[in-house]
């Protein structure tokens, strides 16, 4: 065995997968109202990993595999192009990398190999977390009934991505486009979440996409 | 002017009121009629209603005093139903609606005629100040029945006993200036501020912005002063940096500008909140802003004068009178007579002869008025009579007459002869208090200003106050702090300000006011009827005086002594005249005496703002594992495990009855110990740990050694707190030389991964070692029982020969076609294997596993079973076997210490203190009760000799007890002095009941104490 085991822990087969929603979707058909002020959307199963580190020695690994730099100044984010991966500043020596679904392991092993003998870790946790996408006109307003920051877009800006106390829970909170918010929420506090979320934008309207 | 027929005291013209709008309303079970844009308070009046309430402890008739937030009196109980039942509205700041339904929330049966009245008349000479203090302290038993009726009379509103069907919630802002006020201060302030940029929220408790504006006798512009209001709301209203809260009491001032405002967004509009698009709208929210500058435009509470029995209704104080008359068009009465010590009270009586009614007279303590406002009410005919006050208001349920005299305020006795005035109506004013009560929270002590009779606020860094709470009251004036303020919160900040050009405002020559705080009777204060100072709590000139006597010298003391500026009320009438009574007893200046520190709330907040969403199911979160749909579509009943929904047992229905949970415990417990069972044991803490520095960091944070541990394998860990005491416990396994697996206890998991890093932080930063919690990513299932290996072969890749994969072992496979880490490990005493997968896949593993279960009866357990079968084994279970207390000496562990390792590991210098190396420690064994059936009860307290006197020797504990299906007997863990040395030993449990339970001090290991089955 090598120092650190490398497992990859999405199967080669297909079979079914449930994301932290699912529970909820079940028990309670998700809302779809017309002219809803707020629409909530799970993007279920993507890769999540955290980086830790020093930033010198991640930067340099992240650029040359992922093609993105590593955001420097805390509680910023960086996307690629397309949008579909990113890099989030989380602590000083801290990252979380979000990639399409079954990119994850080999980006670990990618990232391993550019590592080299680095002291880092890295730790896929796609299991353990999934992403709520949160828009539509009065999506700020449910964001200020349930977390201290302030997101005024003045001090909220696109790139910007902080964890903040939700409700009672702990979630990661970022913007990557003018239009959007995004939750990283964890598994287990996942319907918590959830069910918040609908009873605070339910006097605007609320939507679930699918 | 004519008035209404149905409404005696309304005007036909005038005030801000839509008289095209009737509005029907019930107090005290009367119908009545009122208008929109009245409050319940100024529609009562209209209606001619003098008795709102009883008093709190007299039991006196009272009438309403103010128009605002300060009303002593008129608190109300508002609600049509039950579940809309609101308790402590004053009906000054209850807007008027349709159907609206209030009644009185003091006064038992009711408020004409009640029973605590004759209690009131009789008892009251008997009820000095510390009167509850004194009478019901003793016995202390009784005041449970004391209470009862005490409360039933005094009380201020009931609870709801249903469900409250609205929503309340909480919003966080934040901003460069909030501005609480929106009179002409706070509106100069606000479009300052606003003007230059800055992210402004402006905020009023009142029905509509403006404040004093809105009764305002003054042309601003040249035109009424209420077009500047709007026309400025509107420049407001129109800028996306301005944020307008009306009908928002900033109602708490905390640390850090943090201020919470409570919003009554549906209050005006039923007791219940309207839907909008169908959808419910939120009743009541509690704004939680942070503020870079506070600015304090507040205002001022005018003070009443303290004349005796001016409690009676029809006895108001002056500004109220203007506020009645100019913005509602009701004039509160007939004939009036008003005692002041300023100018600014003759509005009262100019607007009440400008209304049609008699001013029988303007009794003014000052010797030689001239100012503007007197002068004209001397070219209107009225007669002003100087020196002089009202010392006494008669009459019962309603004024009657003023008792006026000439008096001596510095000697405090009367000057002259007494006059006795018919009238119905006393207005009286001693002046204007700057309210400070927000300034107040934060803990600055205000300053005296003799200057302008009052206090105003302390300094505070990022704190401003402008206008009348600060102490100024002349409108050019106020609106130009109003400027300077915003002006000021601005450049606070580091931006510049942009001041706007104040508009024109024709200033009003004002006279001298004179202090004039308790007006003096012909007897003593004693003696004399009672002035009232609180009158919402029912003090009186002569508590205050007793209380000094009685030596109570601090204001403080005073305060607690006779209630003064207690509960919902907060001062706010009264603690002026209060301090300057307690000064002129104990003949100091009220700067010497000080004030008492005003509390959050400002006005009452309704509990549901307060609580907003976290109520009901998201009272807390509830975090469920992977398989909580399975668990709950099988009928489990579930466990509260810090906020995890864990399985507690999985009840079946036999020959159509559920069983209860002692049947299925011992169903599953059995199906454990016979053929197989599962456990879901996602909420398992789980800690991946890598670095080179891991295996080290591992040997300094548990007690046991790691250095050896190879890859492949899994060891059991204790982990102590410096003390020495176990804190947490868990296997960790070996994953790579430099990549560990650390598990913890459910409840301990967050708590573990901090205290590492904190460890890792603080103290061994040279460690190249990073922690990361995996816990939500792994599902894990614990198939456990003789047939595990069975089932799980069916379905797996990995090798599960007993030589190939040892207990203590992990291996990596696929279990049902998913990548699978399984770790033989037992918290049973079986057979076990713990399945961790990427908890996505885990339903369709936990599916597959009861595919292939069946023909062993795979039967699933909760955590009743589990804690039966471990127990069973003698495995602790932190938090429940130990307390904080325990060292794993003391548990029996020696085995999981590594007393030898190079780095003294957490907790070992612990060991070695004199308390932990005593042998009469409460030490960790098994009971065996004596009778089989018994069961003993958890937290049951042990002593040696069961003959002893009460109070006995405690020797012990029980910590885990349970009925045993394989031993067919109950039996307990318990800590025992000195325990380890007394196996075999009788104990006695001694019971509430009083019988007595007897056991033998056994090991707690109760089955195979040799492990050979989790072996096998």
């Amino acid at each position: 065995m090598s120092d650190v085991r490398e497992f990859d822990t999405r199967p080669a087969g297909h079979p079914s997968a449930e994301s932290p929603l699912a529970w909820s979707f079940h028990r309670q058909a998700p809302p779809r109202e017309a002219g809803a002020g707020v629409t909530l959307r799970e993007h279920a199963f993507l890769g999540h990993l955290v980086l830790r580190g020093g930033a010198i020695v991640l930067d340099e690994a992240v650029r040359e595999v992922l093609g993105i730099a590593l955001p420097a100044r805390p509680n910023t984010l960086a996307l690629d192009d397309g949008g579909e991966r990113s890099v989030q500043w989380l602590a000083p020596d801290e990252w979380l990398v979000i990639v399409p679904a079954g990119e994850e392991f080999t980006l670990e092993s990618r990232l391993r190999q550019a590592l080299g003998q680095a002291h880092f870790s890295i730790v896929n946790v796609s299991g353990g977390q999934t992403l709520i996408e949160l828009s539509g006109p009065q999506a700020r307003e449910v964001l200020m009934k349930s977390t201290t920051y302030d997101v005024h877009p003045q001090a909220f800006p696109v790139g910007k991505g902080v964890t903040v106390v939700f409700a009672k829970a702990s979630v990661v909170l970022r913007r990557p486009r003018e239009d959007a918010w995004e939750l990283v929420v964890r598994r287990s506090f996942a319907d918590y979440c959830y069910r918040w979320l609908l009873d605070a934008a339910g006097e605007y309207g609320v939507s679930v996409a699918r | 002017m004519s008035q209404s027929p149905s409404q005696p005291n309304r005007l036909a013209q005038g005030g801000q009121v839509d008289r095209s709008r009737t509005l029907n309303f019930t107090f005290n079970g009367k119908r009545y009629s009122g208008h929109a844009g009245d409050t319940l308070a100024s529609a009562l009046l209209a209606n001619g209603v003098d008795i709102v309430n009883r008093s709190f402890k007299y039991s006196r008739p009272r009438g309403i005093v103010a128009a605002g937030a300060e009303e002593p009196n008129a608190v109300v109980q508002l609600g049509a139903s039950e579940a809309a039942q609101v308790p402590n509205v004053r009906a000054t700041q209850q807007a008027l609606y349709d159907g609206l339904t209030a009644r009185s929330t003091n006064g038992w049966p009711n408020v004409q005629r009640d029973l605590m009245g004759m209690v009131g008349k009789v008892s009251g000479a008997f009820m000095p100040p510390g009167f509850y203090y004194k009478t019901f302290m003793a016995p202390a038993s009784l005041w449970m029945t004391y209470e009862k009726y005490i409360r039933k009379g005094a009380g201020l509103g009931n609870s709801p006993t249903e469900a409250d069907p609205d929503h309340y919630d909480h919003m966080n802002r934040h901003c460069d200036v909030l501005v609480v006020g929106a009179g002409p201060a706070g509106l100069a302030a606000a479009l300052t501020a606003a003007r230059s940029g800055s992210r402004v929220i402006l905020c009023d408790e009142q029905e509509a912005m403006g404040g004093s504006l809105l009764d305002s006798r003054e042309p601003i512009d040249g035109a009424p002063a209420v077009q500047w209001v709007e026309r400025t709301l509107e420049a407001l209203g129109a800028m996306d940096n301005v944020t307008l809260l009306p009908r928002t009491t900033a109602n708490g001032y905390h640390d850090h500008n943090f201020v919470t405002l409570h919003e009554r967004r549906t209050e005006h509009l039923g007791d219940t909140a309207p839907t909008r698009d169908g959808r419910r709208q939120v009743r009541s929210r509690l704004h939680r802003v942070r503020a870079r500058q506070v600015v304090l435009a507040t205002g001022t509470h005018e003070r009443p004068l303290v004349y005796a029995n001016n409690d009676v209704p029809g006895n108001l104080v002056a500004g109220a009178v203007s506020t009645y008359i100019r913005r509602y068009g009701v004039v509160p009465g007939n004939r009036l007579v008003l005692s002041t010590s300023n100018d600014h009270a003759y509005r009262a009586a100019l607007d009440w002869h400008e209304a049609g009614r008699e001013v029988v007279a303007i009794v003014d303590a000052r010797a030689n008025p001239d100012g503007e406002l007197v002068e004209r009410a001397r070219a209107l005919g009225i007669r002003v009579i100087t020196d002089s006050a009202v010392i006494e208001a008669k009459g019962a349920n309603r004024v009657s007459a003023a008792r006026v005299a000439k008096i001596d305020a510095q000697l405090f006795t009367l000057a002259g002869r007494v006059e006795e005035l018919a009238c119905d109506t006393i207005a009286s004013s001693g002046g204007y208090s700057p309210v400070i009560h927000l300034s107040s929270h934060t803990g600055t002590r205000p300053l005296w200003r003799d200057d302008i009779l009052g206090f105003v606020p302390g300094t505070l860094k990022g704190m401003t106050s402008a206008g009348g709470a600060q102490g100024i009251y002349a409108l050019p004036a106020v609106i130009a702090d109003g400027i300077d303020a915003g002006s000021q919160a601005v450049q606070a900040n580091g931006q510049s300000a942009e001041p706007f050009e104040a508009p024109l405002v024709a200033p009003i020559r004002e006279g001298e006011s004179v202090a004039l705080y308790q007006i003096p009777h012909e007897k003593p204060t004693l003696r004399a009827p009672k002035q009232f100072v609180d009158l919402q709590n029912d003090v009186s000139a002569a508590g205050i005086e007793v209380a000094t006597r009685e030596g109570f010298e601090s204001i403080e003391h005073v305060k607690r002594y006779t209630v003064m500026g207690f509960g919902t009320d907060q001062g706010k009438l009264g603690n002026i005249n209060g301090m300057a009574i307690v000064a002129r007893c104990l003949r100091r200046t009220i700067p010497e005496v000080g004030t008492t520190v005003f509390r959050p709330n400002y006005t009452p907040v309704t509990f549901g703002a307060i609580v907003g969403r976290h109520c009901r199911e998201l009272f807390d979160p509830e975090r469920y594992t992977a398989l909580h749909q399975w668990h709950v579509e099988q009928g489990a009943e579930f466990e509260d495990v810090g906020q995890w929904k864990r399985p507690w047992y999985f009840p079946r229905t036999v020959n159509g009855k559920k069983e209860s949970m002692h049947e299925a415990v011992a169903r599953e417990c059995l199906a454990v110990r016979e053929r197989v069972g599962i456990l879901d044991a996602s909420t398992l803490g789980k800690i991946d740990i890598q670095g080179p520095d891991a295996r080290e960091f591992l040997g300094r944070v548990y007690t046991n050694k790691w250095a050896k541990l190879a890859p492949g394998r899994v060891r059991y860990g204790l982990m102590c707190k410096d003390d020495g005491m176990l804190m947490d416990d868990g296997t960790t396994s070996c994953l790579g030389e430099n990549h560990f697996l650390m598990t913890t206890t459910t409840g301990g998991a967050a708590g573990v991964l901090e205290w590492l890093e904190l460890w890792h932080q603080t103290e061994w930063p040279e460690l190249d070692v990073y922690f990361n919690s995996v816990t939500d990513h792994w599902a894990t299932m614990t198939v456990t029982g003789p047939d595990a290996r069975k089932l799980l072969a069916e379905i797996t890749d990995i090798d599960l020969d007993r030589e190939a994969f040892k207990f203590m072992d992990w291996r990596e496979g696929t279990v049902a076609g998913v990548p699978a880490r399984v770790f033989r490990i037992s918290f049973t005493g079986e057979l076990s294997f713990e399945i961790n997968v990427q908890a996505n896949y885990a339903m369709h593993v936990w599916k597959t596993l009861f595919e292939h279960g069946e023909k062993y009866q795979l039967t699933p357990y909760g955590t009743e079973t589990m804690h039966v079968l471990r127990a069973e084994k003698g495995l602790i279970i932190v938090g429940q076997d130990t307390d904080g207390s325990v060292t794993p000496e003391d548990l029996g562990m020696q085995w999981a210490i590594g007393y030898d390792k190079p780095f003294a590991w957490i907790g070992k210098r612990a060991l070695s203190r004199s308390d932990t190396r005593r042998t009469d420690r409460k030490q960790f064994v098994g009971l065996k009760p004596k009778d089989p059936k018994v069961v003993l009860e958890e937290g049951a307290q042990i002593v040696f000799d069961p003959k002893q006197a009460i109070p006995m020797v405690m020797s012990g504990h029980v910590t885990s007890s349970y009925y045993s299906p394989s031993l067919g007997q109950g039996f307990a863990l318990a800590v025992v002095k000195g325990g380890h040395e007394r196996m075999g030993d009788t104990v006695y449990l001694p019971m509430v009941d009083g019988t007595v339970h007897e056991a033998e001090i056994v090991s707690p290991v109760f089955i195979d104490p040799k492990g050979e089955r989790q072996n096998v």
